[in-house]
Formats: structure tokens, sequence, C-alpha cells
């Protein structure tokens, strides 16, 4: 048995790489998507809400949302990739959508109130903005992407803390909703 | 699907893609005097295991779902040709994915860890036919399957670790266990009586993390009484088995192995088994307990005599003997840990060779050759440490990452391929050499030992992350 063959590369030579690096920017065009319409949303939500607690909460997650969409530019560095233009007008499009889808299922459920049908959609929302950026981070994984993938499970684990506050609120605010029919 | 491959253009391997493990070295890997290293294949996703065919050709198994079980990617037999310098797919394989494979008269037999059940299927390598002739192993806990390996009478001899981590299912293995197979517990290979010491921990698929109470060898939220009696079963979680090719005249030698992952005869005609450490972590930790190498002794009763199959400790002792919670193993991490079983059976040992806590031990081949040298001894892959996770002690930090030799003679060792600085090679910027070695095998020229390196795997102490694409082949060749 000879020897003398040179290293084989599997799946590493430069233009199969680039392959899975566009990719991955597709991909990353679907978490500028659901982040920004999660952070519009947040913020309409937050500015709609009159219990001045949930108001104050809803307004420190919206900010830190912004926060992670913007961390969403430094994904595209590593890969060395340009952001698309137009996601983010997609997602105050999206952000439109899923309020008036919200407030629609919400009343046929017979809750009339606009605060707890767009609380209640917040939190499917964030929910697709969290399995966005989680599926990023494999894909990182995947492709042996340490900053990329590193960078992003911060921000995952800040986004599922939210989606507990966002669920505990939707929940205790669920009865006035729906049996007393309040504004909320 | 067909795997993508590319010969390495001269500089390649100094500036990978892999920004985790941007350069493969060669030069970075210590080895003896008289010994030289080359990469064969780089670029290998979670790899696994390997075994050489008649033809020289060696079969690589990708993991698919590994340590920790995201991401899972291609769960694929590739096959090398080391003299042709290619690679081509044998096959995949389902979730969790391979983990061992051996060859045998024209097929492969692929150890694979199933979800609930770990399964032993053949490949007949003529028309890459896949016939499952072992199943019902139970799994779906973090611990993996052993081998298979055929020993000098032909049977095969496989193994299935533990399904908890510590001895009862608890929320530190929750991605493989509680979130994926939360009905998985441990199975006993002999009727045991429980002690009713039960763990309490928090349940973290409740609506809230409420304390639930979990009892050994039961799934996770089910308590026991003292006393209960759990029946032994053939098909027992941390078992060792052995059966003719086709799957029949299964037989159980041994349980109470926690992780059997690297299995290999001797020329003695003894089985050799790795067996990994409990983790001092979690409800029932254990501190300080050391890798260990066993000899399985019913091997050498006839096929289908033995109707006692030896214990070899797990889950109560530690593979130095002492009960698990000795002063000796109580923890500094974790809650100590109690007794499960009552009047337990008598442990079989000692161990051959115990190695530092956390090394990690996994795949081993012995030394057929003179030619190569170290003709008689084990050669084991250390995969290395999953401290600060599984242990808070510095001196845990940097066990493993190496290839030692053992006599299992006199249980001294050295290491044989490691790198010039302890840990694997990302945590020295600049250095190419071993990330985490998982499975050795001489090939069939009797010149060259194979090394497989899993690749980079990133550890904090609360949790652990694997990169895809930075598994590498290594080849060490005597001059």
């Amino acid at each position: 048995m000879s020897s003398t063959a040179g290293p084989v590369l599997v799946e590493l030579d430069e233009e199969f790489w680039s392959g899975r690096l566009d990719r991955v920017a597709t991909w990353l065009g679907n978490v500028v998507m659901t982040q920004s319409t999660f952070h519009r949303m947040a913020g309409d939500t937050a500015e709609k809400i009159t219990e001045p607690h949930i108001r104050e909460y809803l307004l420190e997650i919206s900010e830190a949302a912004g926060e992670h969409e913007a961390a969403i530019g430094e994904l595209y560095r590593i890969i060395d990739r340009e952001p698309p233009t137009g996601r983010r007008f997609s997602a105050a499009v999206m952000a439109r959508v899923q309020q008036a889808m919200g407030q629609l299922i919400g009343k046929a459920g017979g809750a009339p109130g606009d605060e707890w049908n767009h609380l209640r959609q917040l939190l499917l929302v964030n929910l697709d903005a969290i399995g966005a950026f989680a599926t990023a981070q494999q894909l990182g994984l995947a492709l042996g992407l340490n900053e990329f993938a590193e960078s992003i499970f911060p921000i995952v684990r800040e986004k599922e803390k939210h989606q507990l506050l966002i669920q505990e609120y939707m929940l205790e605010m669920g009865p006035q909703a729906i049996l007393y029919k309040g504004d909320i | 699907m067909s795997v993508h491959t590319a010969p390495a253009a001269p500089g390649t391997l100094e500036r990978l893609p892999t920004l985790v493990r941007p350069k493969v070295d060669p030069g970075d890997v210590v080895v003896p005097d008289g010994y030289a290293v080359d990469a064969c294949v780089v670029g290998l996703s979670f790899p696994t295991g390997m075994g050489f065919a008649d033809d020289g050709s060696l079969f690589i198994l990708e993991g698919g779902s590994t340590w920790p079980t995201r991401p899972y990617l291609p769960a694929r037999i590739l096959r090398f040709h080391p003299g042709e310098g290619r690679v081509e797919q044998f096959a995949t394989e389902v979730l969790g994915g391979p983990r061992g494979v051996a060859y045998r008269d024209g097929a492969i037999y692929v150890s694979v860890k199933g979800g609930y059940f770990t399964h032993i299927d053949r490949y007949d390598l003529e028309t890459a036919e896949r016939e499952v002739v072992v199943d019902g192993l139970p799994n779906g806990g973090w611990h993996e399957p052993g081998g298979p390996v055929f020993g000098p009478d032909g049977l095969m001899y496989f193994a299935q670790g533990s399904v908890s981590q510590n001895g009862v299912a608890l929320p530190q293995g929750f991605t493989v266990d509680l979130a994926k197979h939360p009905k998985a517990h441990d199975v006993p290979g002999q009727d045991v009586t429980l002690t009713g010491n039960d763990v309490w921990s928090r349940d973290p698929i409740a609506p809230f993390p409420f304390l639930t109470r979990t009892a050994a060898f039961k799934p996770f939220g089910e308590p026991s009484t003292p006393g209960e009696v759990v029946r032994g079963e053939l098909k027992c979680s941390s078992g060792l088995w052995r059966s003719r090719p086709d799957g029949s005249g299964l037989e159980l030698l041994a349980w109470g192995l926690r992780n059997p992952y690297g299995m290999a005869f001797g020329e003695d005609g003894e089985l050799y088994v790795s067996d990994n450490e409990y983790e001092e972590k979690g409800e029932r930790a254990v501190a300080m307990d050391p890798d260990r190498i066993w000899r399985i002794g019913t091997v050498s009763q006839p096929h289908g005599s033995v109707d006692k199959p030896e214990w070899y400790g797990f889950p109560d002792f530690a593979g130095d003997g002492l009960p698990v919670w000795h002063e000796k193993h109580l923890p500094t991490k974790g809650q100590k840990a109690l007794p499960l079983i009552q009047d337990p059976p008598p442990m079989a040992g000692p161990a051959v060779y115990l190695a530092p806590p956390h090394s990690c031990m996994t795949k081993m081949d012995f030394c057929r050759s003179d030619e190569f040298g170290h003709r008689g001894l084990l050669f084991q892959c250390q995969w290395g440490t999953l401290a600060p996770l599984n242990s808070p002690r510095p001196e845990d930090l940097t066990h493993g990452f190496n290839v030692t030799c053992v006599d299992v003679t006199s249980g001294e060792a050295f290491p044989f391929a490691h790198n010039p600085e302890p840990g694997p090679a990302s945590h020295h910027p600049g250095r190419g050499g071993i990330e985490r070695p998982v499975d050795c095998k001489f090939g069939p020229d009797g010149r060259s030992l194979y090394v497989l390196d899993f690749g980079a795997v990133k550890v904090t102490d609360g949790y652990l992350l694997a990169y895809g694409h930075t598994g590498v082949l290594w080849r060490i060749t005597r001059r």
C-alpha cells in the first residue's frame, strides 16, 4: 500500500466552501427579517400596553431586540458577505401582517382588546426569531466558524429569557382579556 | 448523496476556512524518534470510529449527532483508499449515527447509536445492502455503543454504555435524554434491589421547574421504594455481549460498564475495554474517578455458557474499586452520591490500567507488528477532558488529547502521540496538531498507525460546542 498520496479535503476546497457560505448568508436574511419583525412588534406592543410594569419590561425587550438585530451585521462580516437590502422593509410589512393576524385570531377566540392580542402574537414572533438565530448558530458550528457560532449563543439565551417573560404576561393577562373582555 | 472531496493544494492546510481550526500541521504532533506523521484526510465532521477492510481500504464513520448532539451532520460511512488518496461515500446511517465498524468476510458491521435503542448493522460490501443483525440495546442517553470487534473465536463482541451519566437520569444530560428521550432509563443486567436513595432535582421540561424525584433504573421523574426489585435483562444498558455475526446466540458477558467505547482483542486472546469516569457535576456528582481499561474475564468461557455476567461497578463503584460515596470521590461541584443498589454483586476487576480522571479514553488497537515497533502494547486514544464542564478541578483541564501506549500486563503507560503543549492544539494559537483523538487503527501493512481526530470542541463550565469539518485522519509511520 502506497502512502505517497497527499491529503484529501472533505468539503473544504475554496469553491465548495464559498457555496456553503452563500447558503449561510441566505439564511441570515431570514434572521434579519424575523428579528426585525420582532423588534418592531415589541416596540409597537410596548406603546399599546397601558399597564406600567409590563410596558416597562417590553420597552427593555424592544431595546435588546434592536441590539440583537444590529449584531446580525457582524455575522455577515465574519462570513465575508453583504447584508441584503429590502429584508427590513419586508419586516415592516411582516410586523403589520402579524399584528393583524394576532387581532383576527384573538378576536375570533373572544378576546376583543388589542393589547393582549398583540402580546400573544409577540410570543410567536419571538419564537420564530429564536429559531432563526439558533439555526444560524448550528450553521456556524457545522462549518467550524467559532466566532460566528459563539457570538449567537448569548443572543439566543437572552431571547429565551424574553420569551419566558412574554409568556408569563400573556398568561397572566389572558383571563382578563377573555373573561372580562377588557381593553387589554 | 455523495461526499465532495478535493486534493489539498500546497499550503492549504496552513489556512483552512474552518476558523476554529485554521491549521493542520503534522509537524506539531510529537511522536518518538524514528516515526513520521502526515495528514491523510482533513475536513471530516464528527468522526467517531474506523476500521480496515481486507483490501486495505479504511472505513471512516462520521458520527452524525455526537458530543453534543447538535448539529446533526450527515451520518456517513466513508471509505478511504490510502494508496490512491481517495475518499468515497459508502452509506449513510440514521440518528444518532454510526460509532464503530469492523470488517468480516466481505461485510462491515457497524454499531449505530439510534434513538431509544442502539443497533448493529451489517453491510454487504458488494451490494451495500444493509441488514440489522442486533437491535434493542437500551440507549437514548449520553453514552455510546462499543465495538463491534471480532474475537479469535469468530464471534462478534459489542457493548452499550449507560443511559444516565452518573446512575440516575437527571437534567445534566438534558439535550440527549430529557429533551429527546424522556422515557430513557438504565436497565440492569442482573436483578437489583434498590436502596430508595432517589435523587431530587429540578424538572427543566415542566411548565415550572418543579422539584422532582428520580430513581436509578427509572425514567426521569419516577421514584422508587426502598427494597424495590428491578429485574435484570439480557439487553441491558452498560452491558457487553457476544453473538454470532448474524446476531444469533446473544450472550451477556458483563454489565456495569459506564461508557465502554473502546474494545480490542490482544494477541493474548483477551478482550480489553476502555471505560470513562463519572462526572463531578449535578445532583449525583462523583469526583476523581479514573478512566480505566478492563480485561473482561468471562470472554474465556465457552460461548453460551455464561450464566452470570460480571459486574464492573456502574452505578455505585468507581474505576479504582471504591464506592462513589467514598471520601476520595466526594465532589466539590454538585451533590454527593449515595448507594443505589442494595447488596450489589461482587465487582469484577481490578482495572489493568487507570488513567487520570477525565482523560476520556475512546477507541484503541493493539500493535501486532514488529515493523512498527512496540508490539503487544495497546495504543489507546484519549479524547480529552470535558473540564470545566464535568470537573471543577484545574488539574483536569489538560488530561487526555493524546494517543497513549499501555502495557496491559504491567499497567505502565506513556504518551506516544501528543501536542508540544498540554491540551488541544486550538488552545495554542498558531499550532496545528492534535485536537481530540477518537480512534486509532494499525494499517494492514504493519507500518502505519492511523489516528482519527474528532476535531475542535469548545468547553465551558456550562456547555460544550463541537465544530464540524474539523476532523482529521492522521497517519504515523515508522521511517
